[in-house]
C-alpha cells in the first residue's frame, strides 16, 4: 500500500505542484507556530516580571502572531487538502477507475458478488483515494508536533522528558479505544442499512407503502425499524464510551504525570516556565488527539485502497489482447464446438460441451427453463467469457483471435437485464450507437407511440431519480429494443428475452418486424440473430430452435421437428396449449 | 408551496434564500424549533449532555484562573495550586473523552423520534393519493435526512450543535469575567474582534454552503454515472455498443459543473482567512502588549497577566468558528420540510363501507389533475367465496380498480362496499430484507401465527425454496444481512402470494391477484392455477391476469372496458355471447396455435 500511497502523492504534485507545496508549507507552519505558541507566552510572562518593555512588545506580538497563525493555518490546511483531495480524486481517480472497469472486455468483476462488494466501496470515493496520502503526511506532521512539544517542555527541564513514555502510553490507550469504535461502527452496518431499508424503502415509499397501508401493518413496521435504528445507535454509542472510557484512562494515567511535573517546575522554575507548561500541557489533549484520529483516519483508507490496488491488478492481468479485426459479412456462420463454461467460484458447468452450428443469415432461438445455460450461451457469443473447454469460430477463425472491440462494433444486443438509463428518451436510445440516427430504430422497437405519449417527446427525461417520466417494465423495454436496433446491420444480434414485459400485440408486431429486418440483414451481411424465449410465438418462426437443458443442448432443429420429437421442447409446449384445448369447445 | 420549490434543488435554495431574508425573530424561532427537538433526548441524557457541554465551555476560564493561581502562589500552597489546576485538567479531559458517545446518543434519539415521526406521517392513514404528489415526495427525500454529503445535516445533528451552542456562550461569560477582572474594557476589545471573525466565517460557510448546495442535481448526476460503470446490466452494454468512454465524460461533466464554482469558492474563502488572521492578531498583540505593560508598571500581579492571556485567547477559539452554522443551516431545512408534510398529508383514513364480499355500484374514477376517466360507473359484486377474473385490455384500468378496492383511493362518486381487511397481492409487491417468516406475517396486522405461516407457505408452493434457506423461517431473504439469501424473481413471487394467503387464514375475507404469476415459468404457473381454488376456499377473489387461459377457471369473468363492466359472467357464458371477450380469447387461442403466447399485458399509464 505503502508504494500505491507514493504513487497517489506523486500524482497530485505532478498535477497541482503549487497546492501541494502550499499544503506542505502550512503544515510545516503549523508546527512551528504550535511550538512558538508556549515560548513567547514565557517571554511574554518574563519580560512583564522583569519590566523590560521592548522585550514585552516583541513577545506580545509573537505570541499573538503564534495563536493566530496556528488557528488559520489550521483552517487553511484541511480546506486545502480537501480542495486537493477533490480535484485529484474527483477528476482523475474516479474516470480512470471507471475507464479500467469498462475497458475490461469481459465483466466477471460485475457478476460476482466477492468482486461487487469490492467495487461498491469505490463508488463516490475517489477524493478518499486522492487523500490517502495526505492524510499519511498530516498525521507524521502531528506526530513531529507531539514531539516538538515534549522538547520545549524538555528545555524547561529534562525530567519533565519523563513525560514522554506517558504520552506514549496515553497514545496507545488512545487508539485502542478508537480500535473498539471503529469495530463497533462495522458490527452497527447491518442493523443500520435495515432500518434505511425499511425505512426508505418501505414506510415512505409509496409503491411500498400502499401494501402496509393495505396490511395495517405501519405500526409493525415502524416498530421493526425503530428496533433496528436503536440497536445500531446502541452499538455504536456503546462502542463511542469503550473508546471514551480508554482514552479517560490514558488521560488520567497522563494528567497524573502532568501535575507532577507543573509541581516540579512551580517550585524550581519562574513563572514563565510555569506558563509554558501549563499552555502546552493543555495543548497536548488536542495534539494527541488529532495524531490519534489523523492516524486512525489515514489508515481507514485502506478500505478504498485495497480494492483499488485490487482493480488495478485484475485490470492489469486481463488487458484485452490485440486481435484480427472481425469480418464485415459472415460466409458461413458460427459453430460452437464442444463449448464449456463454468462461473468462476462455482462448480457446475453452466454450459456443457455444447456444440451446433449457427448458419450464416439465420434466425436462432435458444429455449429451455431457468438456469438452463442459454443466457450464458449468448454471452460466450458476446466474448463476455470465454469458454473454459471447446471453441467458438467465426467462419473458421477461433473467436479469442478476433479483436474484441471490433467484434462487438459489429454486434448489437438486447438483454433480459437491461440498463435503465436516467436521461433523455433519445439519449437512452442513441447510446446504442453514439452519434447516429435514432427514427429507425424507434419505429423497428414499436416505440413511437410510447414517444408520442411522453410530454417532452424525445427530450422527455426517463425515470424517477431525476424527477423524469417513470416508465413500465414493458416502456423501459421498449426503449432497450430501440436501443438495440439502432446499429443498422450487425452481424450478430444477440436478444435475451427481449419481450418479455410486453402485451402480446407489442410484442407481435416488434417480432414481425425484427424477422423481417433480421431477413433483411442475413441477405446484406448474413448476419446471425439469436433470441432467448420462453415465448412459443418467439420461437416458433426460427429457422433453428436450440433446446437446453441443464447446460446441455438437448435438442436442436425446427418448431415442426420438435414438436413431432416429443421432448421437452413439446411437453413445454403441450402446457401451454392444453390449457386452450382441454375445455375451449 | 411555491411553484419554484419543484425540485429537491430548488426547495433547499429556495429556503436558504428564505433563510437570508428572514428576521432575526424567524431565525430565533428556526433555533428554538431545533432546540425543542431535545424533547425526545429525555430528560437524564439531556442534563449529561448540558453538564458535558458546561464542562467543555468553563474549562479555559478555570485552567486561566488555576494557572493564574498557581503563578501567584510564590512558595507556600503550592501543592494545593498545582492540585487544583491538575483536579481540573483531569475533569475536563475525562469529561470530554464521553462527548462523542453522549453526543451521538443525544443526536441519535432526536433522529430516531424524527423518523419514527415521518413514518407515521406517510402511513397513519390512506394516503397514497397524498403520498404520490410529487412535491410531497420531494418534502419526504428531504425530511429523510439521510446523510448522503456533508450538506445532509439531520435534525440531531442540528438541535445537538444548537444546544451547544448555548452552553458555549455561557463559558464565555465566564472568560468575559476573567478578562474583567482586570478591566471592563478587555471584554469589548477582545469579544468584539471575535465576533468579527465568527460573522466572518458564518458568512463565508452559509456562501460556500450555498454554492455547494445549487450544483447538488450535478452531484447526483455525477454519483449515477459513476455507479453506472460498476453495474453488470449497464457494464454489459458499455461493453456491445463502446459507450464506456462516453460515460466517463458524461460523469467528468457534471463533476465541472458541480465543483468549477464550488472550487473557485474554495480559493475565495482561503484568501478570505487570512483576514481572520488580521482580526486575532492585531487586538491580541494590542491586548497582550498592554496588559503586560500594565504588569510591568505595577497594575495587578503576574497570576492576573496569565489568566489573561490565556482567556483572551480562548476566547478567540470559542467564538471564532463558523462550521457549526451547517448543521443548523442544513437542518433547519429538514425541520421545515416535516413541518410541511404535516399540513400535507391528511391523517383521516379513506372510509370504506363494510359489505360481504366486494360490491361497486357506480363508481367513477380519474387521477387527481388528470383529464382521462379511469373508471367511468363501474358495477361489479364479488359475492362471499366466489372467484371472479377481471380481464381488459392495455390500460383499461384494472390496477386503478385494485387500488379504490383496497381503499388506497376514494371514488369521485358511486359506492364501494368490501368486506374488511382486504389481502392484496400487487405487481410491484414488498421485498422486506427480513426473515421468511417477517415476509409472510406481514400480511396481516394480527400477532404471529406460526400455523397460519406454515400452511400460507406449503400452499404457495414455498416448501421447495424453504429446505433450501439455510435457518428455514428465520433465514433473511436479503444476501445483505448476515446469513441472509437472495431469492429469484420467481421465488419472491411465491413469497408474496404466501403473505397474501397468510393474511386469508388470519382474518382476510377478499384476496385481490394482480398479475400474481408474471415472473414464474410455465411449469409453475400451471401448478399454481390449478390449485388456486383449493388454497382460497371461502374466500372472495378477485384474480387479474393476462393469459386468458387461466382466467377461464374462474367462477365468472369480468371485462373493463371503457371503464365499465362490459361483459360479464362464465367463461362459456361470454364465449357464447360473442362478444369482445369472445373475440379476444379466439384471437389469443389462435395466436397460440399459430405459435404466439397469450399474454395481454396491461401497460402502466404514464
Amino acid at each position: 500500500m505503502t508504494g500505491l500511497r507514493w504513487e497517489l502523492f506523486r500524482l497530485a504534485w505532478r498535477e497541482h505542484p503549487g497546492l501541494s507545496a502550499l499544503i506542505v508549507v502550512y503544515l510545516s507552519v503549523g508546527l512551528a507556530s504550535f511550538a512558538a505558541i508556549g515560548l513567547t507566552l514565557r517571554a511574554l510572562v518574563e519580560a512583564a516580571r522583569d519590566g523590560h518593555v521592548r522585550t514585552l512588545a516583541v513577545a506580545a506580538a509573537s505570541a499573538a502572531v503564534a495563536f493566530s497563525l496556528d488557528w488559520v493555518v489550521g483552517h487553511l490546511g484541511i480546506s486545502l487538502r480537501v480542495h486537493l483531495a477533490e480535484k485529484v480524486g474527483v477528476t482523475r481517480i474516479t474516470p480512470e477507475l471507471m475507464l479500467l472497469s469498462n475497458d475490461l472486455p469481459e465483466i466477471e468483476h460485475l457478476e460476482r458478488t466477492d468482486f461487487q462488494d469490492r467495487l461498491t466501496i469505490l463508488i463516490g470515493q475517489g477524493w478518499a483515494l486522492g487523500d490517502a496520502p495526505w492524510a499519511v503526511l498530516e498525521s507524521i506532521f502531528l506526530s513531529l508536533r507531539l514531539l516538538v512539544t515534549l522538547a520545549v517542555l524538555g528545555s524547561v527541564d529534562p525530567w519533565l522528558l519523563l513525560l514522554l513514555p506517558c504520552a506514549g502510553a496515553q497514545l496507545w490507550l488512545e487508539s485502542f479505544g478508537r480500535r473498539r469504535m471503529v469495530a463497533a461502527q462495522l458490527a452497527a452496518a447491518e442493523d443500520q442499512r435495515l432500518q434505511r431499508h425499511l425505512f426508505a424503502d418501505v414506510c415512505v415509499n409509496p409503491g411500498a407503502a400502499k401494501e402496509v397501508l393495505v396490511a395495517g401493518i405501519s405500526s409493525r413496521v415502524a416498530t421493526l425499524q425503530r428496533h433496528a435504528y436503536d440497536r445500531a445507535l446502541r452499538t455504536r454509542v456503546g462502542g463511542l464510551a469503550a473508546s471514551g472510557r480508554w482514552s479517560a484512562a490514558g488521560w488520567a494515567l497522563f494528567v497524573a504525570a502532568f501535575t507532577g511535573a507543573i509541581g516540579l517546575v512551580a517550585a524550581t522554575g519562574s513563572p514563565g516556565d510555569v506558563v509554558l507548561a501549563v499552555v502546552i500541557g493543555t495543548q497536548l489533549r488536542a495534539a494527541v488527539e488529532h495524531v490519534v484520529h489523523r492516524s486512525a483516519e489515514a489508515a481507514n483508507r485502506i478500505t478504498v485502497l485495497e480494492p483499488y490496488r485490487w482493480l488495478r491488478a485484475y485490470a492489469a492481468q486481463r488487458r484485452p489482447a490485440p486481435g484480427r479485426p472481425a469480418p464485415t459479412r459472415l460466409r458461413d456462420g458460427i459453430e460452437l464446438r464442444n463449448v464449456t463454461y463454468i462461473y468462476p467460484g462455482t462448480s457446475r458447468e453452466a454450459v456443457s460441451s455444447v456444440s451446433a452450428h449457427l448458419p450464416a443469415g439465420s434466425v436462432v432461438a435458444l429455449v429451455g427453463e431457468y438456469g438452463s445455460g442459454k443466457t450464458t450461451l449468448v454471452k460466450l457469443l458476446a466474448k463476455m467469457c470465454s469458454p473454459d473447454a471447446g471453441k467458438i469460430l467465426v467462419d473458421g477463425i477461433p473467436l479469442p483471435s478476433v479483436d474484441t472491440v471490433s467484434w462487438r462494433a459489429g454486434m448489437s444486443a438486447a438483454f433480459q437485464d437491461f440498463g435503465r438509463y436516467q436521461t433523455t428518451f433519445a439519449e437512452s436510445v442513441e447510446l446504442g450507437d453514439l452519434g447516429s440516427p435514432i427514427d429507425d430504430a424507434v419505429a423497428a422497437a414499436d416505440a413511437e407511440t410510447l414517444v408520442a405519449r411522453l410530454p417532452l417527446g424525445h427530450k422527455t427525461m426517463l425515470g424517477r431519480r431525476f424527477g423524469g417520466v417513470e416508465l413500465s417494465e414493458g416502456q423501459w423495454q421498449k426503449v432497450a429494443l430501440a436501443r438495440a436496433c439502432v446499429r443498422p446491420k450487425p452481424l450478430l444480434f444477440l436478444l435475451d428475452e427481449p419481450t418479455a414485459s410486453l402485451d402480446a400485440p407489442s410484442e407481435q408486431a416488434i417480432f414481425e418486424r425484427y424477422m423481417e429486418r433480421a431477413r433483411r440483414i442475413a441477405a446484406l451481411t448474413g448476419g446471425i440473430t439469436v433470441i432467448v424465449s420462453h415465448r412459443f410465438s418467439t420461437v416458433a418462426g426460427a429457422d433453428l430452435i436450440l433446446v437446453m437443458r441443464a447446460g446441455r443442448l438437448v435438442e436442436a432443429g425446427k418448431h415442426e421437428e420438435l414438436t413431432k420429437l416429443g421432448g421437452i421442447y413439446a411437453d413445454l409446449y403441450g402446457i401451454q396449449a392444453s390449457a386452450y384445448a382441454s375445455r375451449s369447445a | 408551496m411555491n411553484e419554484l420549490s419543484r425540485t429537491v434543488t430548488g426547495q433547499v435554495e429556495i429556503r436558504l434564500q428564505r433563510n437570508s431574508f428572514e428576521s432575526t425573530i424567524g431565525t430565533v424561532h428556526d433555533r428554538l424549533a431545533l432546540l425543542r427537538l431535545l424533547r425526545d433526548v429525555g430528560p437524564a441524557l439531556l442534563a449529561l449532555l448540558i453538564a458535558v457541554y458546561l464542562v467543555d465551555a468553563l474549562m479555559p476560564a478555570a485552567i486561566a484562573v488555576a494557572t493564574g493561581a498557581l503563578v501567584g502562589t510564590g512558595g507556600q500552597d503550592i501543592m494545593s495550586a498545582v492540585l487544583v489546576l491538575g483536579g481540573i485538567l483531569l475533569t475536563g479531559q475525562a469529561v470530554s473523552q464521553f462527548r462523542p458517545a453522549v453526543e451521538t446518543l443525544a443526536g441519535g434519539r432526536v433522529d430516531g423520534a424524527h423518523r419514527a415521526r415521518l413514518s407515521e406521517l406517510a402511513t397513519r392513514g390512506a394516503t397514497l393519493p397524498a403520498l404520490e404528489r410529487r412535491e410531497v415526495q420531494d418534502l419526504i427525500k428531504i425530511a429523510t435526512a439521510d446523510p448522503l454529503n456533508w450538506v445532509d445535516q439531520t435534525p440531531g445533528d442540528g438541535a445537538v450543535t444548537q444546544l451547544e451552542l448555548v452552553v458555549r456562550y455561557v463559558g464565555l461569560l465566564s472568560s468575559a469575567a476573567v478578562l474583567a477582572a482586570w478591566s471592563w474594557w478587555l471584554i469589548p476589545a477582545v469579544v468584539l474582534p471575535a465576533f468579527a471573525c465568527r460573522l466572518l466565517m458564518v458568512h463565508e460557510w452559509r456562501g460556500h454552503f450555498r454554492v455547494w448546495v445549487a450544483g447538488i442535481e450535478h452531484d447526483r448526476q455525477k454519483n449515477y454515472w459513476n455507479e453506472l460503470a460498476f453495474r453488470p446490466a449497464e457494464g454489459r452494454e458499455a461493453r456491445i455498443f463502446g459507450f464506456g468512454a462516453w460515460l466517463a465524460d458524461r460523469y467528468l461533466r457534471h463533476v465541472n459543473a458541480h465543483l468549477g464554482p464550488v472550487w473557485s469558492d474554495d480559493r475565495r474563502m482561503a484568501r478570505r482567512t487570512w483576514w481572520m488572521f488580521l482580526l486575532a492578531a492585531v487586538p491580541l498583540a494590542g491586548v497582550y502588549f498592554w496588559v503586560g505593560y500594565g504588569t510591568a508598571a505595577g497594575h495587578g500581579s503576574l497570576a492576573q497577566l496569565t489568566a489573561v492571556v490565556t482567556a483572551a485567547w480562548s476566547m478567540f477559539q470559542m467564538i471564532g468558528r463558523g462550521y457549526d452554522m451547517i448543521a443548523l443551516e442544513g437542518s433547519r431545512v429538514v425541520v421545515a420540510a416535516i413541518r410541511d408534510l404535516e399540513r400535507l398529508l391528511p391523517s383521516e383514513p379513506v372510509q370504506v363501507a363494510q359489505g360481504s364480499g366486494v360490491r361497486f355500484a357506480g363508481v367513477r374514477f380519474a387521477y387527481p389533475e388528470t383529464s382521462r376517466q379511469i373508471l367511468d360507473g363501474v358495477d361489479l359484486e364479488i359475492a362471499p367465496g366466489e372467484r371472479v377474473a377481471l380481464v381488459g385490455l392495455n390500460g383499461a384500468g384494472k390496477s386503478t380498480l385494485t387500488k379504490l378496492l383496497a381503499g388506497l383511493y376514494q371514488p369521485d362518486s358511486g359506492t364501494i362496499a368490501v368486506e374488511t381487511p382486504v389481502a392484496v397481492v400487487f405487481q410491484d409487491f414488498v421485498k422486506y430484507q427480513l426473515s421468511l417468516a417477517d415476509n409472510v406475517t406481514l400480511g396481516s396486522a394480527v400477532p404471529v401465527d406460526g400455523a397460519a405461516l406454515e400452511s400460507a407457505c406449503e400452499d404457495a408452493g414455498l416448501a421447495d425454496v424453504l429446505s433450501r434457506l439455510p435457518d428455514g423461517y428465520d433465514t433473511p431473504l436479503a444476501r445483505a444481512r448476515t446469513g441472509g439469501v437472495d431469492l429469484s424473481g420467481g421465488q419472491w413471487q411465491l413469497v408474496a402470494l404466501a403473505r397474501a394467503l397468510y393474511a386469508t387464514r388470519t382474518g382476510a375475507r377478499v384476496l385481490v391477484l394482480d398479475e400474481p404469476t408474471a415472473h414464474l415459468d410455465v411449469r409453475t404457473e400451471a401448478d399454481l392455477f390449478g390449485r388456486l381454488a383449493a388454497i382460497t376456499k371461502g374466500i372472495s377473489v378477485l384474480l387479474i391476469s393476462h393469459r386468458l387461459a387461466t382466467v377461464r377457471q374462474a367462477d365468472r369473468v369480468a371485462l373493463l372496458d371503457g371503464g365499465r363492466i362490459t361483459e360479464q359472467g362464465t367463461h362459456e357464458e361470454l364465449m357464447a355471447l360473442g362478444g369482445a371477450y369472445a373475440r379476444m380469447y379466439a384471437i389469443q387461442a389462435e395466436r397460440f396455435t399459430r405459435g404466439f403466447e397469450d399474454r395481454l399485458e396491461e401497460g402502466e399509464l404514464i
